[in-house]
C-alpha cells in the first residue's frame, strides 16, 4: 500500500528538511547578501530583506511575502508553521574607470524566517537577515622609500562578516481588511579583518595584522496591511534602528547612527492567476555620522513586478532601481532586472523557488554589474 | 537522473567557491584607513653590552691557521699520539717483540687558503712532543727557525697533472698530483680543500720508543703576498692530520716455521693541536670583542620599546655595529659574526638558544659598518614578553684563527650599536 506523499512519512521528511536547513543557515556573521564595493568606503552594503520569490520580481512582493524580512504584517497571512532560506550566489564584475576589471564571485544566504500561528489571529515569526554586508578584499600596489630604496609593496585588506538582524515579530490580523505587525531587531555579527603588507624584497617581512570587529545594534519596526478591495491589497512600513557599535576586543571603534526605513507598496491580482505589485522606500542614510559621513546619502528604491500562473508554478518578472548608500561624490544608482519560477512539492509543503538576477551599480569612478543566481526553499510541515 | 544530479552538484560546488578580493581603487573604493610603515634607528636601545673572553680555546677549535702576513704570524702545530712499541707476534701470544719503524706518511688537510697568493710554500718542522696548551710563539720560535723536516710548494703541486689511473684510484680512492719528492695531492670541493701527504723516513719523523712514538710538527706557509690557510683539527673530525707509521716485527723461529718478518702501519692522530701567533691579541677593552683565541663573544641588551610590541609589527631589524679598526688578515680569513639569541641572561655564561638569530661575512682590512638582520629574533621578543631581549655575538667557527673584530660599544655615544627597525602600524579597523 502505497502512502500519501503529504501523509505522516512526507510530514516527517519536511520536518527533517527544515531542521536541516534551519541548523545549516543559523544565525552567524556568515549572512552577508549583497557584496559592493560601494559599501566598503561606508558601513557596507545593505541587505535585501526579500525571498527568492519577491527577488526574481525585483523586489516588488517582499511587503506582501511574509517570508520576506521587510515587513512584519505579512506574518498575520502565515497559517502554519512555515520556514523559508534564502541562497544566492553570485557572480560581480568591479569595472573601476580608467583601471582594469575584475571579476569577483560569492555565495551568500541572506535570510531565514521561521513563522507561524500563535493563538487566534496573531501570529509570530522570526528569523535573521543581512542588515550590511562587510565582506571584501582590497589589493593595492604601491613602491614606497624604504631606507633609501625604492621597495615595491602590496597591500591586501579584507573583511568578512557583517552586521546580522535578528528579528522577533508578531502580526494580527485586526479584521478581514486590515492586519498589523511589529518587530524587534537585534543587530549583531562581526567580520574577521585581515591587512597585510607584503615586500618584493624578502629582506621584510610580511606583516599581517588582524582583528575581529563586533557590531551590535537594534532596532524595532511597524506595518500594517490594509484590503481595499479583494484583489487590491496596501501596505506600509516603518523602522528605526539604534546606533550601530563597532566594538574591537571591548573597546568601541565606531559609533554611528542607523537609518530610519519607511517605504509603502500595493499588490493588484487582476485575475486568478496574475498579481502585480509596486513598491517604493526611502533610508535616510546621510544620518550615519562620523567616518562615512561625507559619503553618505539618503537613498529611494522602488520596484515593480509580476507573477503569473497557478500558486503551484509561478512565474515572475520584475525590474527595480533606486539608489545606494554610499558612495563617493554623487550617490550610486543601481538598476536591476529578475525573473524566476516556482514549484511546489509534497501537496504543498514545500516549495522550491529559482531566481536570476542582473543588476548594474554606477557610481563615481565604478560600476558594478552583477548576476546572481538565487534558490529558495519554502517548507511547511 | 544520475548524471544530472551530478551535474547539479558539480555547478553548485564550482559556485561556492569564494573570490572576494579585487584591485582596490583608492582612496574611492577603500576602507578608510591605511597601512602605514615607519623607519627608525633607535641608537640608544641597545645597552649593557659586554665582552667575554674564554669560550673555545685554540686547541678545542676545528682549524689552525698558518699565516706569514705584514704584522701578522701564526704558525699550526700538533702532537701526535703515542705509537706502539712492540706487538705480540701471533695471536695469543704473551710474549712480545720490537718493532722497527721504516718510514711514516703525514698527512694534513688544508680546509682554507688565500687562492689569490702565488708561490705558496708549506713547510713542515718538528716541535717538541711537550708543547701544550701553554706554550707560545716565542717558545716555538727556535724550532721554526731551524730548517724545515719536509716542504711542499702547493701551487707547483697543483699544477701537476692528475693521475687517473686504475691503481691510483684503488689505492687512494681519488686521482692524485704528485710531485718528484713524494708528496702527494688530492683535491676536493673544486680544489677548496687540499689533503697533502708527506712521505717521511725516520730522519724527519723518528720514531722513539723512549718517547712511545710521539712526534710533534709545526706548520708553517709562506707565498709571494698574505699568505694563510688553516688545516683541519681533531675536532673537525675527517680533517685532523694523521701519521701512518710503517714498520716491520719478526716472528721469532719456531720448530715448524723459519723466522719470518711481517710488514704492517698504524695510524695516529694528534693528542694536542692548536696554533700559536705573534703578536698576542690585545686584552678587552670598553669595546666590543667578537673572535680571536680563546674566543671572545659580546653580550648586547636590547631594551624594546613597549609601543612597538603594542601597537607595531616589526618587518625588518637590523643591528648596526661599527668598527674600532679594519680586520688585519688576508682575504682569505674572512669570517662570519653571528648574532645568537639566548634563554636567559646569565651574563657572560648566558646560554645560546636556538632560536633565529643573523649573521654577516666580516672581510679582513675593511672598516665597514656591519650590519646584521636580525628581523625574526626582534618579532619574537615583540610577542614573547618573557623573552630576553639580549644577543650574543660571536665568531664562526670560534678560535679558529687569530683574526678579531671590535665594535665601538655603548660607552661610545657617537659610535655605539644600534638597531634599524622598520615597523608598520596596526591597521585602524573597525573604522568606515
Amino acid at each position: 500500500m502505497n502512502r500519501r506523499a503529504d501523509g505522516p512519512t512526507g510530514g516527517r521528511a519536511v520536518l527533517a528538511g527544515l531542521t536541516v536547513l534551519v541548523l545549516t543557515v543559523s544565525p552567524s556573521a556568515r549572512l552577508p547578501a549583497q557584496d559592493s564595493q560601494f559599501g566598503i568606503r561606508g558601513l557596507g552594503s545593505p541587505g535585501k530583506w526579500e525571498s527568492v520569490r519577491a527577488r526574481s520580481a525585483g523586489g516588488a512582493f517582499a511587503p506582501f511575502d511574509a517570508f520576506s524580512p521587510l515587513l512584519d504584517a505579512s506574518l498575520a497571512d502565515v497559517r502554519r508553521l512555515s520556514a523559508s532560506v534564502t541562497s544566492g550566489t553570485s557572480w560581480r564584475t568591479v569595472d573601476p574607470v580608467g583601471r582594469p576589471e575584475a571579476s569577483l564571485r560569492g555565495t551568500r544566504f541572506p535570510a531565514v524566517v521561521i513563522s507561524g500561528p500563535l493563538v487566534g489571529r496573531l501570529s509570530i515569526g522570526g528569523g535573521f537577515t543581512t542588515y550590511l554586508d562587510r565582506s571584501f578584499g582590497i589589493t593595492t600596489q604601491d613602491t614606497i622609500d624604504l631606507r633609501g630604496v625604492p621597495q615595491p609593496v602590496t597591500d591586501e585588506v579584507t573583511s568578512d562578516g557583517g552586521v546580522t538582524d535578528l528579528r522577533l515579530a508578531a502580526a494580527l490580523r485586526v479584521n478581514r481588511r486590515l492586519a498589523i505587525g511589529a518587530g524587534l531587531h537585534l543587530l549583531t555579527g562581526s567580520s574577521r579583518v585581515v591587512a597585510t603588507r607584503r615586500f618584493a624584497d624578502t629582506a621584510y617581512k610580511t606583516s599581517q595584522s588582524s582583528d575581529e570587529v563586533a557590531y551590535e545594534g537594534s532596532g524595532a519596526s511597524l506595518s500594517a496591511l490594509i484590503d481595499l478591495h479583494a484583489d487590491l491589497r496596501l501596505a506600509g512600513w516603518f523602522r528605526s534602528d539604534s546606533k550601530l557599535r563597532a566594538d574591537i576586543r571591548g573597546r568601541t571603534a565606531a559609533e554611528n547612527d542607523l537609518p530610519r526605513s519607511y517605504g509603502a507598496g500595493v499588490l493588484w491580482r487582476p485575475g486568478g492567476q496574475a498579481s502585480v505589485a509596486g513598491t517604493v522606500s526611502w533610508r535616510n542614510w546621510a544620518s550615519v555620522g562620523p567616518g562615512a559621513g561625507p559619503n553618505a546619502h539618503d537613498t529611494f528604491n522602488w520596484s515593480f513586478g509580476v507573477e503569473l500562473g497557478s500558486a503551484s508554478a509561478p512565474i515572475r518578472f520584475g525590474v527595480r532601481g533606486g539608489q545606494l548608500p554610499f558612495g563617493v561624490g554623487t550617490t550610486p544608482t543601481e538598476v536591476g532586472y529578475s525573473a524566476g519560477l516556482g514549484r511546489q512539492f509534497s501537496g504543498g509543503r514545500g516549495r522550491v523557488d529559482l531566481g536570476l538576477e542582473r543588476l548594474e551599480r554606477k557610481g563615481t569612478g565604478l560600476t558594478e554589474r552583477v548576476w546572481t543566481f538565487l534558490l529558495g526553499l519554502t517548507v511547511r510541515p | 537522473m544520475t548524471r544530472r544530479f551530478a551535474c547539479g552538484f558539480l555547478l553548485i560546488a564550482a559556485a561556492c567557491t569564494e573570490q572576494a578580493t579585487a584591485p582596490g581603487d583608492c582612496p574611492n573604493f577603500c576602507p578608510g584607513g591605511s597601512i602605514v610603515i615607519q623607519d627608525s634607528i633607535f641608537t640608544a636601545i641597545i645597552e649593557r653590552d659586554s665582552s667575554f673572553r674564554g669560550y673555545v680555546q685554540g686547541y678545542q677549535a676545528e682549524a689552525m691557521t698558518a699565516a706569514d702576513l705584514p704584522g701578522v704570524q701564526s704558525r699550526a702545530i700538533f702532537v701526535l699520539s703515542t705509537m706502539i712499541t712492540r706487538v705480540a707476534p701471533r695471536p695469543g701470544d704473551t710474549a712480545t717483540v720490537p718493532i722497527a719503524v721504516d718510514s711514516s706518511r703525514l698527512r694534513v688537510t688544508m680546509v682554507r687558503r688565500n687562492r689569490a697568493t702565488t708561490n705558496l710554500w708549506l713547510k713542515l718542522y718538528s716541535i717538541p712532543i711537550t708543547t701544550d696548551s701553554t706554550t707560545s710563539f716565542a717558545s716555538l720560535d727556535p724550532n721554526f727557525t731551524a730548517p724545515p723536516i719536509d716542504s711542499v710548494n702547493v701551487d707547483s703541486l697543483l699544477a701537476r697533472p692528475l693521475i687517473t689511473d686504475t691503481a691510483t684510484l684503488r689505492i687512494w680512492g681519488d686521482t692524485i698530483q704528485t710531485d718528484s719528492a713524494g708528496h702527494t695531492l688530492i683535491t676536493a670541493d673544486s680544489a677548496r680543500i687540499l689533503t697533502l701527504f708527506f712521505e717521511l723516513d725516520t730522519l724527519q719523523a723518528p720514531f722513539v720508543v723512549a718517547d712511545s712514538g710521539r712526534v710533534g710538527f709545526g706548520v708553517r706557509v709562506t707565498a709571494d703576498s698574505l699568505a694563510s690557510a688553516a688545516f683541519g683539527t681533531t675536532a673537525s673530525g675527517s680533517n685532523t692530520p694523521t701519521l701512518l707509521w710503517f714498520y716491520h716485527y719478526t716472528i721469532p723461529d719456531t720448530l715448524s716455521t723459519p723466522d719470518s718478518v711481517v710488514q704492517a702501519n698504524g695510524i695516529r692522530v694528534p693528542q694536542f693541536d692548536s696554533f700559536v701567533f705573534d703578536p698576542p691579541l690585545a686584552p678587552l677593552d670598553s669595546n666590543l670583542a667578537v673572535g680571536g683565541v680563546p674566543s671572545a663573544r659580546s653580550l648586547l641588551r636590547v631594551a624594546l620599546p613597549a609601543f612597538l610590541r603594542d601597537s607595531f609589527d616589526i618587518v625588518r631589524a637590523t643591528v648596526i655595529l661599527v668598527p674600532v679598526a679594519a680586520v688585519p688578515g688576508s682575504p682569505a680569513d674572512s669570517f662570519t659574526v653571528q648574532a645568537h639569541p639566548i634563554q636567559t641572561d646569565l651574563g657572560a655564561k648566558s646560554p645560546l638558544s636556538l632560536g633565529p638569530g643573523g649573521s654577516v661575512v666580516v672581510h679582513p682590512g675593511s672598516a665597514d659598518t656591519v650590519r646584521i638582520e636580525l628581523t625574526d629574533l626582534v618579532r619574537l621578543w615583540a610577542v614573547d614578553t618573557a623573552a630576553a631581549t639580549a644577543f650574543i655575538l660571536g665568531q664562526d667557527p670560534e678560535a679558529t684563527s687569530f683574526t678579531e673584530i671590535r665594535f665601538y660599544s655603548s660607552r661610545t655615544p657617537a659610535l655605539r650599536p644600534a638597531l634599524h627597525l622598520t615597523y608598520v602600524k596596526r591597521f585602524p579597523f573597525g573604522e568606515p
